[in-house]
C-alpha cells in the first residue's frame, strides 16, 4: 500500500523525520520498502515559485494557432504574460502557475522565453508537469483563490509515499487511517477521528436491498443519490489518489476509491438506472450465470460464488469486480452506493477460481471489519454530495448478526514471560489502549478492527512484543538437557563428500524433478511448472549423465562429478525417500571402480563385487556392490568412455565395520606371489573369497595385480597373479607355516575352481 | 734414552696444536686437507713420532689429546668442503620455481554444501540436533499441523506442488518441527535442513527447488529474547562477528509472536547500499514464538512448555556469501562455476 505521507497527516501529527517513522513501523508494524520524495523539489526556494494565479485575459497566440496568450495576475500587481498549450479554460480561471527559475519534477529548469515571437513569463501547469496526477489533456483548474498564494498552501507539491507491505492478518493496515492509527500508538499522538460526516439528507426515499446470504454478506448499506453530476473530481482528490497509486476516473467512482484507501473499506457505485427493478439483491450465483466485468471480460460464475444482482441478473461478483452494464458512466445522474462487508472465505475461493485479484479482493479475503461500513458510507456521502453535487436521498443499513469484540483473559505477566522482558502492567495497557482495546480487570476487549488477528492470549501479548522489540534482549536458552551431535550417516554423508572431492570430483546439485525417469512408475505432478521439472527421480544418475554431457559441449576436461541427493521410489501413500550418492567420470570402468572401493575403504566398509546388468550400464561392464551399482555408462547415453556409480548411503552405512586395532608389529608378515590359471569365467573374487575361507585371518591381503591371457595358459584360460601376506599376530610365522597355508589355498582353489598352480 | 728424552722435550704440544688448526681451518681444497692431515697425523708426522716415543704417561696424555683435537678438526673441516662442494655442485641444478607442479586431482564441495556445514556446525555448537526429513509430505504436516488456515494462500495450487489432494512437495522445512514434536517429549533444540519446493518462476532469485534451514527449540521458559540471542549467534556464526541483527514484526501461520531477522548489510556495513536496497539491511527469512495451536496439534501444553522456531533460505545465504549475483548457476552443474568452491 501506497501511503502519502500528506494525507497520513490529516490523520496524525507527524514532525519525526521520515526515515526514523519508517525504520519504527518496519520494526513495529509492517515493513516500509521505501520512502518514494515525489513532486517538486522544496530545495533553495523552489516552492516559492509555485503561485496560484488568476488569468486575467486569455486569447489566440497572434502567431500561432494552437497556443493561448495569456496574462495572469500571480499576485504581483502587474499580471505576467503566458504563453500556453491549453484551451480548457479562458479569463477567470484560477491555475497553477510556475514562475521563471523554478525547477520541475524531473529537473526541468524554467526560463523566461519567447515563445512565436511572444515573452512567456512562466508557465500555466497541467497535473503531469507536477506528479500530481497523469492527465495532459488540459491544464489543472483550482478553486478560487487569492491569486499569489503559494501553491504548497493549496495542493501538496512536494510529497512522501511510504510504502507499506503488510502481513495478510492485518487488513486494517490496507488504509491510510489505519496506518495512522499505528503512528499515533508507536508515537503517543493525538489520533483524529475517522475522515467522514454525513451531510443532511435530502430526501428519504426507500432503498430496495435484500440479502438473501447474510454469512457471506453479513451488512450491506446501500444509499441513493439523485442529480448526480458526473465529472472531474477536485485536483486535490485526483492528486491523493494519483500518489496512491490509483488511477482518477470520475467524481463518484474517485470517491468509492478514496474511501477504500482512506478507510480500508472498498465500495461499489451502480447506475441506479440500469439496475433490473432499481433494487439489490445479494446471493449465490445461479448455475450456468454468467456476467461481463467492468474490464470487459465475460465471465462464467459457480454456484458457490456470491453476486450482487439487481431483479434480473448479476450485476457484481460480490467484493470483487462489478458488472460493466451498470458501471457509472458519463451520463449517470442516480447512484446506489453499496458500503458492505464480506466474508472472506467465499470471496477469496471465488478470485482464486477466476484468477481475478482487485484492490478490493486483496481487502475483503483479509477479513474487514464489518463495523466500518458506516464510517466508510459517510465519508463516501461527504464526497458524493461535495465533489458532484448530488443529493443524498436514501438510506438502508441490512446486516446480519455482527460479531461481538472479543474478550480476552490476559495476563500482563504471561506476556513478560514469552517475551524475556519485564514491561509493567500500567504500561501494557496503555500501550494496548493506544491500539484501541480496552483493559478491564484481567480482559482485554478487542476493537472490532482487529476482531480476526487478536482471539487469544498469546495475540495480545504479541501486540506489547512488538511494540518493545529493539528492547528485549539478546539471551540464549537455559539449558538443562539434549546435546547436539550428527548422526552416524550425517558423519557418512560428510565423509563421502570429502573422500569424493578429495578424489577429484566435484560436487553438483541437479533437480530432483525430472522430464522423464527410467522408473515408468516414478510419481509425476499433475500440474508441473514445465515439461522439464515433472517427474521426482529415483535415480541419480540421468541427471548428472546430463551434466557431464553439458560439460563435454562447453569443452571442461576431465569431467568429474557427484552429487548426494534424495530419490523418490514409488509406495504406497508417501513414496520412500532414499539418500544417494552418485557420480560420473571420465575414464570408464576401472575409474569408477577405484573411485568405490576408495569410498568403501574411507568409510571402513567392504565391498564386494558382482557382474550385474542395468540399463544404463555397459553390459560387459557392470558390477553391483551392497550399496548399489558401479560400472561404465552404456555409450548410447554419452560418448566417451564414462565411469558411474550410485550407491545408496544408508545401506553403506549398514556396512561400515567397526574400527578395531591389528597387531601388524610384532611379528612379521610372508610376502608371496601367487599365480593361478584357471578358466575364463572364473572371477578374480571369487578365487579370493575361497581363499580367505581356506586360510582363514593368518591370510591378511591377496589382492590381484595382473591378468595374464596367452599360449602358456591355452586357449578359454587366463592366468591372475596375487600379491598375497600372510601374518600372525601370536607369533612370527615359520616357512613352514607358510607353505602349509598356501597349500590350504591351493588346494582349496583347485578343487572349487579347477585352478592350477602356476609355478 | 737421552735421545728420546730430547725428541719430546723438542715437541711442544701447544704450540703444534695451535699450528695444525690453524692450518686445517685455512684449508679450502680436500687436497689441501688431505696434505695437512699427513703431515700433522701422518706416521712420520712429529706428533706421531713423538707419540711413539713418549715415556711418560702424562706426556702421552697431552700428546693424546692434541692428536684428538687436530683429528677432529680435520673432519669438521672435511664436512664443511664437502658440503661447499655439494651446494656448488647443485646450484648447477635450478627448476622454474614459478612451474607448477605435479597434476593432482583437487575435487570442489558445493557452495551449498559448504554452507550447510556451516549452519550444521553452528547449531551442532549450540547443541542443537540436526533432521532431514521427507520432501514429500502430506497437507497435514506441511499446512494443517503448521496451523495454516484453510484459505491461505500457500494452499493453492498456484503456489505449490501437489501430488494429489493430500500429498505435496514440502513448502518450508516446517513440517520436520511437527515430525520432531510428535517423535519426543520436549525438551527439543533441533535444526531441519534440506530440499523445499514452491511453484516460482525461475529468476535471479528464484527456483522452484530451494533450501532452507529451520531451527525449533521446545523447553520451558523460553522467550523471545532467547530467540533473539540464537538467531544473533547463528547470523554471526554465518557472517562474522562484527554483524547486526535487528527484528522486526511479522506474521506467520505457525508462530504468535512472529518476527522477521535482518542481518546489516556486509557490503556497506549498514550505510545503504544496492545488494540491502539502500537500507542497510538484508532480510534473513522468518522466526517466531511457536504459536499455541501448534503445541495444541502435537499435544504439548503450551502453558507448561514455550518454544521458538526459524527458517532462513540457504540460497540466500550462500549468495551473500560468496557474492553472486545469480542463483541459477547453482543448479547448473557447470564446472566453471563449481571449481570455484
Amino acid at each position: 500500500m501506497r501511503v502519502p505521507v500528506s494525507w497520513l497527516r490529516d490523520y496524525v501529527p507527524i514532525e519525526m523525520p521520515l526515515d526514523e517513522l519508517a525504520t519504527r513501523l518496519s520494526i513495529s508494524t509492517a515493513e516500509i520498502e521505501g520512502i518514494e520524495r515525489r513532486g517538486v523539489s522544496d530545495e533553495d526556494g523552489n516552492l516559492g515559485l509555485f503561485r496560484i494565479g488568476k488569468v486575467v485575459e486569455a486569447e489566440k497566440h497572434p502567431n500561432a494557432d494552437r497556443l493561448q496568450l495569456c496574462r495572469v495576475d500571480v499576485g504581483e500587481g502587474e499580471p505576467r504574460q503566458i504563453v500556453c498549450g491549453a484551451w480548457n479554460f479562458g479569463a477567470g480561471a484560477t491555475v497553477a502557475v510556475a514562475l521563471p527559475g523554478a525547477v520541475l519534477p524531473g529537473g526541468l529548469t524554467l526560463d523566461q522565453r519567447k515563445v512565436r515571437g511572444e515573452p512567456s513569463n512562466g508557465m500555466i501547469l497541467a497535473e503531469d508537469e507536477i506528479e500530481l496526477g497523469a492527465d495532459h489533456s488540459g491544464i489543472m483548474l483550482l478553486p478560487e483563490t487569492e491569486p499569489g498564494t503559494p501553491l504548497a498552501d493549496v495542493l501538496p507539491l512536494t510529497d512522501d509515499v511510504l510504502l507499506v507491505e503488510s502481513t495478510g492478518n492485518r487488513p486494517d493496515l490496507l488504509s491510510v487511517y489505519g496506518i495512522a492509527r499505528e503512528v499515533a500508538a508507536l508515537y503517543d499522538l493525538e489520533l483524529a477521528p475517522p475522515p467522514g460526516v454525513d451531510p443532511e439528507p435530502a430526501g428519504d426515499e426507500p432503498v430496495d436491498i435484500a440479502v438473501d446470504d447474510l454469512e457471506g454478506c453479513p451488512r450491506y448499506i446501500g444509499r441513493l443519490f439523485r442529480n448526480v453530476t458526473i465529472g472531474p473530481s477536485p485536483v486535490w482528490l485526483k492528486a491523493r489518489l494519483h500518489a496512491a497509486g490509483m488511477r482518477p476516473i470520475s467524481n463518484v467512482v474517485d470517491a468509492t476509491n478514496y474511501v477504500m484507501l482512506a478507510l480500508g473499506n472498498p465500495l461499489h457505485a451502480f447506475d441506479l438506472t440500469t439496475l433490473g427493478g432499481g433494487k439489490i439483491i445479494v446471493r449465490r450465483a445461479r448455475p450456468d450465470e454468467t456476467i461481463r466485468t467492468l474490464d470487459g471480460v465475460e465471465r462464467k460464475l459457480e454456484e458457490a460464488d456470491l453476486v450482487i444482482a439487481d431483479a434480473e441478473r448479476a450485476v457484481a461478483i460480490a467484493g470483487i469486480m462489478g458488472g460493466e452494464e451498470t458501471e457509472i458512466g458519463e451520463g449517470t445522474t442516480d447512484v446506489l452506493l453499496e458500503a458492505a462487508n464480506f466474508e472472506p472465505t467465499g470471496l477469496y475461493r471465488t478470485s482464486e477460481r477466476l484468477r481475478l485479484r482487485t484492490e478490493g479482493s486483496n481487502r475483503w479475503e483479509k477479513g474487514v471489519d464489518p463495523y466500518l461500513a458506516e464510517q466508510a458510507a459517510k465519508l463516501a456521502t461527504e464526497l458524493i454530495v461535495s465533489t458532484a453535487g448530488a443529493e443524498w436521498t436514501g438510506h438502508v443499513d441490512v446486516q446480519g448478526q455482527l460479531p461481538e469484540r472479543p474478550v480476552i483473559s490476559f495476563r500482563p505477566e504471561r506476556a513478560d514471560e514469552l517475551i524475556g522482558l519485564e514491561t509493567p502492567p500500567g504500561e501494557q495497557t496503555r500501550l494496548l489502549e493506544r491500539l484501541g482495546f480496552e483493559a478491564r480487570d484481567g480482559d482485554v476487549v478487542v476493537p472490532t478492527f482487529r476482531a480476526r488477528d487478536v482471539t487469544r492470549e498469546v495475540d495480545v501479548v504479541e501486540e506489547v512484543a512488538r511494540f518493545r522489540l529493539e528492547e528485549v534482549p539478546f539471551t540464549l536458552p537455559a539449558r538443562r538437557e539434549m546435546f547436539g551431535a550428527l548422526t552416524p550417516i550425517q558423519k557418512l554423508r560428510r565423509r563421502v563428500e570429502d573422500v569424493l572431492a578429495g578424489l577429484g570430483l566435484a560436487e553438483t546439485y541437479t533437480p530432483s524433478l525430472r522430464a522423464e525417469d527410467p522408473d515408468p512408475q516414478a510419481l509425476t505432478l499433475p500440474e508441473p511448472l514445465s515439461a522439464e521439472l515433472a517427474t521426482l527421480r529415483t535415480r541419480l544418475l540421468p541427471s548428472l549423465v546430463e551434466a557431464a554431457r553439458r560439460n563435454s559441449e562447453l569443452g571442461a576436461e576431465s569431467v568429474a562429478l557427484f552429487e548426494v541427493a534424495r530419490v523418490y521410489l514409488p509406495a504406497a501413500g508417501l513414496p520412500d525417500e532414499h539418500t544417494h550418492v552418485a557420480g560420473i567420470v571420465e575414464g570408464g570402468w576401472s575409474r569408477a571402480k577405484g573411485i568405490v572401493e576408495a569410498l568403501y575403504a574411507a568409510v571402513q566398509a567392504e565391498a564386494v563385487f558382482e557382474r550385474t546388468s542395468d540399463e544404463l550400464l555397459h553390459p560387459g561392464k557392470a558390477a553391483s556392490v551392497g550399496s548399489g551399482l558401479v560400472g561404465e555408462l552404456h555409450p548410447s547415453l554419452l560418448e566417451g568412455a564414462w565411469g558411474v556409480f550410485e550407491l545408496d548411503l544408508a545401506t553403506l552405512l549398514a556396512e561400515t565395520v567397526e574400527l578395531r586395532y591389528t597387531d601388524v608389529i610384532t611379528y612379521p608378515p610372508v610376502r608371496q606371489d601367487l599365480a593361478f590359471a584357471v578358466s575364463d569365467d572364473v572371477a578374480a573374487g571369487d578365487l579370493v573369497a575361497a581363499a580367505r575361507e581356506a586360510a582363514g585371518p593368518e591370510l591378511r591381503t591377496m589382492r590381484a595385480f595382473d591378468v595374464y591371457h596367452g599360449d602358456q595358459v591355452g586357449a578359454g584360460r587366463k592366468s591372475i597373479a596375487f600379491a598375497v601376506s600372510f601374518q600372525s599376530s601370536e607369533r612370527t610365522l615359520s616357512d613352514e607355516d607358510a607353505a602349509a597355508l598356501r597349500e590350504r589355498i591351493v588346494a582349496a582353489l583347485a578343487e572349487k575352481y579347477g585352478a592350477e598352480l602356476r609355478a | 734414552m737421552t735421545e728420546s728424552r730430547d725428541t719430546v722435550a723438542r715437541v711442544d704440544a701447544e704450540a703444534l696444536q695451535r699450528e695444525a688448526l690453524s692450518a686445517i681451518e685455512a684449508a679450502s681444497t680436500a687436497n689441501e686437507l688431505d696434505e695437512l692431515r699427513v703431515r700433522y697425523l701422518g706416521r712420520s708426522s712429529e706428533l706421531k713420532l713423538a707419540l711413539r716415543e713418549v715415556r711418560d704417561r702424562e706426556t702421552g696424555m697431552a700428546l693424546n689429546a692434541v692428536r684428538v683435537a687436530i683429528e677432529a678438526a680435520v673432519s669438521s673441516r672435511q664436512a664443511t668442503l664437502e658440503r661447499a662442494e655439494l651446494d656448488r655442485a647443485l646450484t648447477e641444478d635450478v627448476v622454474d620455481v614459478t612451474l607448477p607442479g605435479d597434476h593432482l586431482p583437487l575435487g570442489h564441495l558445493h557452495p551449498i554444501t559448504q554452507t550447510r556445514r556451516e549452519i550444521e556446525d553452528a547449531f551442532l555448537g549450540l547443541g542443537y540436533e540436526v533432521r532431514d526429513d521427507r520432501e514429500v509430505e502430506t497437507t497435514e504436516y506441511n499446512f494443517d499441523k503448521l496451523a495454516f488456515d484453510p484459505w491461505h494462500p500457500a494452499r493453492s495450487q498456484r503456489a505449490t506442488f501437489f501430488l494429489d489432494e493430500t500429498h505435496v512437495l514440502r513448502t518450508e522445512t516446517s513440517p520436520s518441527q511437527i515430525h520432531a514434536m510428535e517423535e519426543r517429549e520436549p525438551p527439543i533444540y533441533m535444526v531441519s535442513i534440506g530440499r523445499c519446493y514452491r511453484r516460482d518462476a525461475i529468476d535471479a532469485t528464484h527456483y522452484p527447488i530451494f533450501h532452507q534451514f529451520e531451527g525449533l527449540a521446545v523447553d520451558r521458559g523460553l522467550t523471545l529474547a532467547d530467540l533473539k540471542g540464537t538467531l544473533l549467534h547463528v547470523m554471526r556464526a554465518l557472517y562474522g562477528p562484527d554483524r547486526r541483527v535487528r527484528f522486526r514484526t511479522h506474521y506467520f501461520p505457525f508462530t504468535e509472536p512472529s518476527i522477521e531477522p535482518d542481518v546489516s548489510c556486509g557490503i556497506c556495513g549498514g550505510a545503504g547500499c544496492r545488494t540491502c536496497k539502500h537500507s542497510g539491511w538484508l532480510e534473513m527469512g522468518g522466526a517466531g514464538m511457536v504459536d499455541p495451536r501448534v503445541l495444541a496439534n502435537v499435544g504439548i501444553d503450551h502453558e507448561d512448555w514455550s518454544g521458538f522456531a526459524f527458517g532462513c533460505g540457504i540460497e540466500r545465504v550462500a549468495q551473500l556469501k560468496y557474492d553472486f549475483p545469480d542463483i541459477r548457476p547453482l543448479w547448473d552443474g557447470d564446472l566453471r562455476v563449481l571449481r570455484q568452491f
